[in-house]
């Protein structure tokens, strides 16, 4: 009997129902914080987990206006200045990283050093180690210095941090272009810095889209630095969020989850923000544009 | 006058001499091919004449001046890439545009030269498309026209047809030459394809190992190639090569011959290499001399449509011949037939170095 083929790029709907399960499983720990951020707390507490409920937005309100215990008046949480110290960091250090690390990547791509792969891995070396093993002496440098608890204390740090990881992903993209462009351009005139402004960098927009996005997320979620380094007025998210567990009323999940939940939509905002040139970024130049 | 003069270029990369010694001219308004096989240095010569590689030796000189370092931008060249390198982030009318607003053309007279350019090369309905929906012989033409528009005094070509198909590349070539007529511009066309550089080179530079061991026009080079390389880089099929001795001075037995051939400059004993083009091959009977008549085997043939290549076997000495389609289709395989050539068609090398030693002759009967 001959077989049926089917078309390429077609799944049929058995992969189809496969892949929505695993999907689900992946997806359903978001689902299940988001869908307690609506919650009452006895709602969230429940158990079985109750999926119908009579969803609320008191959580979201006490994330930033909290009933005073021993007054009863509502006052204002620090939690707003939270958000935008994370945003402000988050961003402002990923963007450091991205722009510096651009220019490095551009120079390993296209002017190597004598013994430029020994470079390339010196740098990485500094990512490999667990940050808990460094956290002591840069806590030290830190203090002695008197960045501790200041902005651009954090900043510097996390910018050090993602250098390393956008040199290397952003030489990958550069490495991947076709240096006859720039040998055209240059032969039509072009200066050495409009080839790279205006040649080389437009044609990795999804590249460094894919970068930005990457180390955002791992900038974002950082707990362990900024738990030790930053100060009450510097203090991002997670580590707010993790002052919310414990304490005389034991653990507020509707709370908590109402806060990841809100965490949450920047770094959605942002990928759904670039996520066509996400996609091309992603597949590391694998596919053919 | 915009005359190209290479002197002496020298590049290496580490240990791998890639230019050694590559030395040529070019006249203004000619169009110049460099031949040669992969890696011999073609597309460096191309990269060194327009200043994007560094060289450890010699010199370049276009139209008057020394421009052997003189930066990139501004030496009135321009280049098509093999790989065509079209700016993919832009439109085909802004990569016209650019070496024209580079070279400071008001955006007004940029467009207008645009569209004439379009016009020429038959674009102008890709202008606002961005290059990776063009076709491939779309997209190589807007390379040409990106190469043109702003009028270079020498264009250089980096195997523009490679990437292309059997039938564009043939139509491409009739583009060439028809550019090369219509704007007077003075080419150097680098090809690993013999056909290319002989159709449309006015004179072809035969290059081997980083430097040209062999200048002269197409014709001159597939009736008098200066040695063996020479021959078999140039004609297709390629050169039946026949390793034999002299059996006397001036005098060349083969195997399958009854009687010697004469040849001038060679001594007895001499090992020598005969070089026979398939196309001098012909039928006995078909006006070949009779002292070079001989028997043959047919081993394979190969039908082209118009022609047929056949290989046939005389004795140990095996050899490619092409007859036309409708003489060939009366023998097949196996089959023996009886053919010849004309002696004064024998080129003759010296076996160990590969120089020409003059043409064979009829042998006095």
């Amino acid at each position: 009997m001959a077989r049926k083929y089917r078309e390429i790029g077609k799944a049929g709907w058995g992969y189809t129902a496969i892949t929505s399960v695993v999907g689900f499983i992946y997806f359903f720990p978001v689902l299940w914080i988001i869908l307690t951020a609506f919650k009452t707390r006895t709602d969230a507490l429940a158990v079985p987990p109750k999926l119908f409920f009579t969803p609320t937005l008191e959580n979201f309100t006490s994330v930033f206006f909290r009933a005073s215990i021993t007054t009863g008046t509502s006052q204002a949480t620090d939690m707003g200045l939270y958000f935008f110290n994370s945003i402000f960091i988050a961003f402002t250090s990923v963007g450091l990283a991205l722009i510096v690390g651009t220019l490095a990547a551009y120079a390993f791509s296209r002017y190597p050093l004598r013994g430029n792969d020994t470079y390339l891995f010196i740098i990485l070396t500094t990512r490999m180690m667990p940050p808990i093993v460094v956290i002591i002496p840069i806590f030290l440098m830190f203090r002695l210095s008197g960045l501790a608890g200041s902005y651009w204390g954090i900043i510097l740090l996390y910018t050090a941090f993602n250098i390393p990881f956008s040199i290397w992903l952003v030489k990958s993209f550069f490495d991947e272009l076709n240096p006859e462009i720039e040998d055209a351009a240059r032969m039509d005139g072009a200066s050495e810095r409009r080839v790279f402004f205006r040649f080389c960098i437009p044609q990795i927009l999804a590249g460094l889209s894919a970068t930005f996005v990457f180390g955002l997320i791992l900038t974002w979620n950082e707990f362990l630095f900024a738990l030790l380094l930053t100060g009450v007025e510097t203090r991002t998210v997670p580590v707010a969020m993790a002052r919310t567990l414990g304490g005389e009323v034991g653990v507020d999940y509707g709370l908590l989850a109402a806060i990841v939940t809100l965490f949450l939509v920047p770094i959605f905002f942002v990928t759904f923000l670039l996520q066509n040139q996400l996609l091309r970024g992603v597949t590391f130049g694998t596919v053919k544009k | 006058m915009s005359d190209l003069k290479v002197q002496n270029l020298r590049r290496e990369y580490g240990p791998v001499v890639a230019l050694e010694d590559m030395t040529f001219d070019v006249q203004a308004g000619e169009f110049f091919c460099l031949l040669g096989p992969s890696s011999s240095g073609k597309t460096t010569t191309l990269r060194a004449i327009s200043g994007l590689e560094d060289l450890a030796g010699g010199s370049v000189h276009f139209a008057g001046q020394d421009v052997t370092h003189a930066p990139v931008q501004g030496r009135g060249m321009s280049m098509i890439f093999q790989t065509f390198a079209l700016y993919p982030h832009l439109t085909v009318r802004a990569n016209f545009e650019h070496p024209l607003l580079r070279a400071g053309l008001s955006s007004a007279d940029a467009k207008k030269r645009v569209n004439e350019v379009a016009e020429l090369l038959r674009v102008t309905h890709t202008l606002d498309r961005k290059p990776s929906t063009l076709s491939g012989g779309e997209q190589q033409r807007v390379a040409i026209g990106r190469a043109i528009v702003r009028q270079p005094k020498l264009l250089l070509l980096d195997e523009p047809l490679t990437n292309l198909d059997a039938k564009l590349r043939h139509d491409m070539r009739a583009e060439f030459k028809r550019l090369h007529r219509e704007l007077g511009m003075t080419m150097l066309y680098a090809t690993p394809d013999q056909l290319e550089a002989l159709t449309m080179g006015q004179r072809v530079g035969v290059i081997r190992d980083g430097r040209v061991v062999a200048i002269g026009t197409p014709r001159d080079l597939y009736e008098k190639p200066a040695d063996r390389y020479v021959a078999q880089m140039v004609g297709s099929p390629p050169i039946n090569f026949l390793d034999t001795q002299a059996s006397a001075d001036n005098q060349i037995e083969l195997s399958f011959l009854g009687l010697p051939v004469a040849a001038q400059g060679i001594a007895s004993g001499q090992p020598i290499t005969l070089g026979l083009r398939p196309h001098d091959i012909a039928l006995a009977g078909g006006g070949s001399s009779r002292a070079t008549r001989f028997k043959a085997k047919i081993h394979l043939t190969e039908p082209l449509g118009d022609v047929t290549i056949i290989d046939v076997a005389a004795q140990d000495a095996t050899m490619k011949m092409v007859l036309r389609e409708e003489v060939a289709a009366k023998y097949s395989v196996g089959e023996e037939i009886e053919i010849g050539f004309d002696p004064h068609d024998l080129h003759v090398f010296d076996r160990s170095s590969g120089a020409r030693l003059g043409n064979g002759e009829a042998a006095s009967v």
